[in-house]
């Protein structure tokens, strides 16, 4: 509590003999110099733990045979989704909202594959099939059966998850947790 | 004086080593009975108390905390499965659950009160600024600590809270999408946030609040206790510490008077808290943490609910910048208070902007807090098939309007529009819309949305004419016995001598 | 009041510190562990959340048809409400509650509401072979015009004093309204037009198949046949050009 208990310390100021002035110089270089070392060698290896990324790997989730979707009918699909951590339990179980537009002009069949996280703030959207709209629960947002925003505070429409159809069946990269500028459509991080 | 015993000779000379050793007679009592100004001791001490109160509290969350520990597991697959042990099975485990929770409420409840108090009486003023930045930083602590807490309680409230977490920090521009995998641990939500979050609520969080906590407390004996204000007294920086230093020559002993109220102040709130948490019993889990389960409804804890309001009702185009620069505007200015006033009058009676700030700012929160509360922004997803049709309006209804309304329930509009009040209240209550809309207005809302991308959204393509028709015959007989439909007396000049189509067409339909 | 609360802390902190019976009002029931929605076994609160919307609270004064009613649980078969929960009504503003077609219900779910409206409100007084059947004769396209001339027969004795000779509505009042209006008629399914001259609406006033209020004092109980001719004119209705106002429905970008 006293401010000046202490007469102020000289030591440091006071000149040293030459030799030892170089000496310590030269300590106190190399100790700065270690000592940052020894820190980045902590300090790098630990950040790149925590901040570290992992390559997102490309999984492709089964979702039944083609023939098992109604044209123009959405139904919500769910599945364990590859890219979880063995512990996750129930949490891995996801799902998306699946949405069969039938066959283009190639006698191609065409898929809307949706994430169910509100393109807002991620809540699980509700698909209504009376209105056709995908309400969400948090804010409000609204989009319509083809995922295009409706109404709300959502920036966009719903997330397009990446869908392919394999001997008769629809496939679906597995999701990862969609966010603005890291959508489905992407395959890695940033 | 009687001569002690050996053995009472024996511990008084361990004693007196120990002190030596530790100077804990040297340098903590006199710490302890530092002076405080002497009017603590009066009826103004009772402003001071909500500090130490946050502290007894800090201490029960430590001691509930280190109990939760023991049996709560920290893994996505069985966190749900431990907080239902620890509520039904564990001996008292629902009452150290209940009290964790509601002494973290009440935390947070007397920092908030802490910092009024401290503001509205100018104690952070000269040379108390940078025990005040400190306490800025602790409450930010104490609010990290209840969210991260509400994401260990592993139930879809704690599940999509951190969705929106992630999908906050994802609207970062460039650094979004690392920020979210470090925040999430993964690619999914899952079993390394959750471990995330325990990490940051057991460890992270509070080794930085203890550690704050060290330094607000260290200020707060080296800076002293400030006088309770009184009206024309003011801080000037040069004279302050000759000021404070002749002041406490009359000083008391905090270790004294002026900590019996403390005391008295914590064991009360302490005990309520314990009433509160053996009368409400713990909160959650409510469901599994499932993602697919329909009808989840997540919510913010209540700290949280005033920003869950802010986003719910800002503009689009601001929003990105209330989730991201808002936060560090308010904190920036919460740091800067005691730099923009360091000096000048410290009683509320004599510093009006001062109270009005707090006036506006109580204000605005508890009305945020409130709409967060009710969120009449969130359809009601249950209210198509769960909320009747009021018996008044069924009974007064023609076939058609019977029909009408079966369709507007089939349509999911009762999730947005209540009728009698009851239902959504994203959109307008419906019960009068007959005597605000005229049957071709109708049509065109209902088809094409709210003009101008509103809140609506545009049934047109959802519909069919035969729908339409009748849910706007339903539509249109909303409206009190006996009066008649918008439009009908009061035809639009610009329709010239005709009779205005949306009249004409209701009465087709609606008197035949 | 201090001395009260610390007392009664104190007290029950030692009972806490004893675990002895007392039981705090917070401690959680075993019985209330969380259930998710798809767990939720009991009829009040499924039909609640799930019926009252249209078909009124207790199951009369909806707008939609009462399930709450004596001649409808005597008569509707129990597969024809499995049915009509799980898959709705096409065409008609009755949805489907089935999880598989993007419903909220669980099979068992809706197996308990359907079993659930005859054990509720089923009357054991009235009994089904004095009544006729529930079951509609022709579908919604089959109509013969030998019926539909048969259905005007029938019309003008049980139905005209209300409904209008035509039905076009009553000459005085806001109710019943017209009910020859093909839109409306195409949002009904003929098995329900059936249903409702059989039952009539008890709640709102409109006499059961029997019943003789408002009707002609010669009135004898509609047939089976003449309610299928009765719903074959209605059906007929639902064929003529739409007459309401031509809906423009502006497309979206």
């Amino acid at each position: 509590m006293q401010q000046n208990a202490n007469p102020p310390d000289n030591t440091d100021t006071s000149p040293a003999p030459r030799s030892g002035g170089a000496r310590r110089g030269f300590l106190k270089v190399l100790t700065a110099l270690l000592g940052t070392v020894a820190t980045v060698l902590v300090g790098v290896p630990f950040m790149g733990y925590v901040f570290g990324i992992r390559k997102r790997r490309v999984y492709w989730v089964n979702l039944g045979p083609v023939s098992d979707y109604t044209p123009q009918q959405t139904q919500l699909k769910t599945f364990d989704n590859p890219l979880k951590q063995p512990w996750d339990g129930m949490t891995a179980e996801n799902a998306v909202y699946v949405r069969y537009e039938g066959k283009d002009e190639d006698q191609r069949d065409q898929f809307l594959v949706f994430s169910v996280n509100c393109a807002h703030l991620g809540c699980p959207v509700s698909w209504f099939p009376q209105s056709e709209l995908f309400l969400c629960p948090c804010h409000g947002g609204v989009y319509y059966a083809d995922g295009a925003h409706a109404s709300g505070p959502p920036p966009r429409g719903l997330y397009h998850c990446v869908w392919r159809v394999r001997r008769g069946e629809l496939e679906v990269r597995a999701p990862h947790y969609p966010t603005l500028h890291d959508t489905l459509k992407q395959t890695s991080v940033g | 004086m009687k001569q002690d015993s050996p053995m009472m000779q024996h511990l008084k000379h361990a004693a007196a080593w120990c002190d030596h050793r530790l100077g804990i007679s040297e340098v903590w009592l006199p710490m302890m009975r530092h002076p405080v100004p002497k009017s603590v001791e009066g009826p103004m001490g009772w402003w001071y108390v909500f500090g130490s109160a946050s502290l007894t509290f800090l201490m029960i969350q430590i001691l509930t905390g280190i109990g939760l520990a023991m049996v709560y597991v920290p893994s996505a697959s069985e966190a749900y499965e431990s907080l239902l042990y620890l509520d039904y099975e564990q001996p008292l485990g629902w009452f150290l659950r209940a009290l964790h929770y509601y002494a973290g409420s009440g935390m947070v409840v007397m920092v908030l009160v802490h910092m009024t108090q401290v503001f509205l009486q100018g104690a952070y003023k000269y040379p108390r600024e940078l025990t005040w930045v400190v306490g800025v930083f602790l409450l930010l602590c104490v609010l990290g600590m209840f969210f991260s807490g509400q994401i260990l309680r592993w139930d879809p409230d704690a599940y999509w809270g951190l969705a929106v977490a992630g999908s906050m920090a994802g609207r970062v521009p460039f650094l979004g999408p690392v920020i979210v995998h470090t925040l999430l641990g993964g690619d999914i939500i899952g079993g390394e946030s959750l471990s995330r979050f325990f990490t940051l609520h057991v460890f992270v969080i509070p080794g930085a609040l203890l550690g704050l906590l060290a330094v607000h407390l260290w200020l707060v004996l080296r800076c002293g206790v400030s006088k309770p204000p009184r009206p024309g007294e003011s801080v000037d920086p040069r004279t302050y510490d000759a000021e404070y230093e002749q002041e406490l020559k009359n000083g008391v002993p905090f270790l004294g008077e002026a900590m019996v109220k403390d005391m008295l102040f914590s064991a009360l709130a302490t005990i309520v808290v314990v009433l509160i948490a053996s009368i409400l019993g713990p909160k959650g889990p409510t469901d599994p943490p499932l993602p697919t389960m329909g009808g989840a409804n997540p919510r913010p804890e209540w700290p949280f609910l005033w920003i869950f309001a802010m986003l719910a009702l800002s503009p689009r185009d601001v929003e990105t910048f209330i989730m991201l620069v808002f936060p560090v505007v308010v904190i920036v200015i919460l740091v800067l208070v005691p730099f923009v006033s360091n000096r000048g009058e410290r009683s509320p009676s004599r510093r009006p902007v001062a109270v009005l700030v707090v006036i506006v700012t109580y204000t605005a929160l508890g009305v945020l807090t409130y709409l967060g509360a009710t969120a009449p922004w969130s359809p009601k997803m249950h209210a198509w098939t769960g909320d009747a049709i009021p018996v008044s309006m069924v009974e007064r209804s023609n076939v058609s309007e019977l029909v009408g309304s079966t369709v507007f329930q089939y349509k999911n509009c009762r999730n947005c529009h209540a009728l009698d009040g009851i239902g959504g209240r994203r959109g307008p209550d419906l019960t009068d819309v007959g005597t605000r809309l005229t049957r071709d207005q109708l049509i065109d809302q209902v088809s094409n949305g709210t003009p101008g991308g509103g809140l609506m959204p545009a049934f047109g393509k959802q519909i069919t004419p035969a729908e339409m028709t009748i849910l706007v015959d339903f539509l249109v007989s909303l409206r009190p016995e006996g009066t008649k439909p918008a439009g009908w007396a009061t035809p639009e000049p610009s329709l010239g001598e005709a009779p205005p189509q949306a009249a004409a067409s209701t009465d087709d339909r609606d008197e035949t | 009041m201090r001395h009260a609360a610390v007392t009664y802390g104190a007290a029950l902190a030692a009972m806490l510190a004893a675990g002895c019976g007392y039981t705090p009002p917070g401690k959680p029931n075993p019985a209330d562990r969380p259930r998710t929605p798809a767990q939720i076994t009991d009829f009040d609160f499924l039909f609640q959340q799930n019926c009252t919307g249209c078909h009124g609270d207790d199951g009369k004064f909806g707008p939609a048809p009462p399930l709450n009613d004596p001649i409808f649980l005597a008569i509707v078969p129990d597969a024809e409400l499995l049915d009509v929960i799980t898959n709705g009504r096409d065409g008609t503003p009755m949805p489907a509650f089935a999880r598989r077609l993007e419903g909220p219900l669980e099979e068992d779910q809706i197996k308990i509401i359907a079993e659930g409206l005859k054990k509720h409100w089923k009357s054991s007084k009235l009994s089904e072979d004095k009544l006729p059947p529930y079951t509609v004769a022709a579908k919604d396209e089959a109509t013969s015009t030998a019926d539909t001339e048969a259905g005007k027969k029938v019309f003008a004795r049980a139905c005209a004093s209300c409904h209008g000779d035509n039905g076009q509505g009553s000459s005085e009042g806001h109710k019943p309204g017209r009910i020859n209006d093909p839109d409306l008629l195409s949002l009904m399914s003929n098995q329900t037009l059936r249903r409702i001259i059989i039952t009539g609406r008890p709640d709102l006033g409109m006499p059961s198949f029997a019943e003789d209020d408002g009707r002609p004092g010669d009135y004898q109980p509609l047939t089976s046949e003449e309610i299928d001719a009765l719903v074959a004119l209605l059906a007929s209705w639902r064929n003529q050009p739409r007459s309401g106002a031509t809906v423009t429905l502006n497309v979206r970008k």
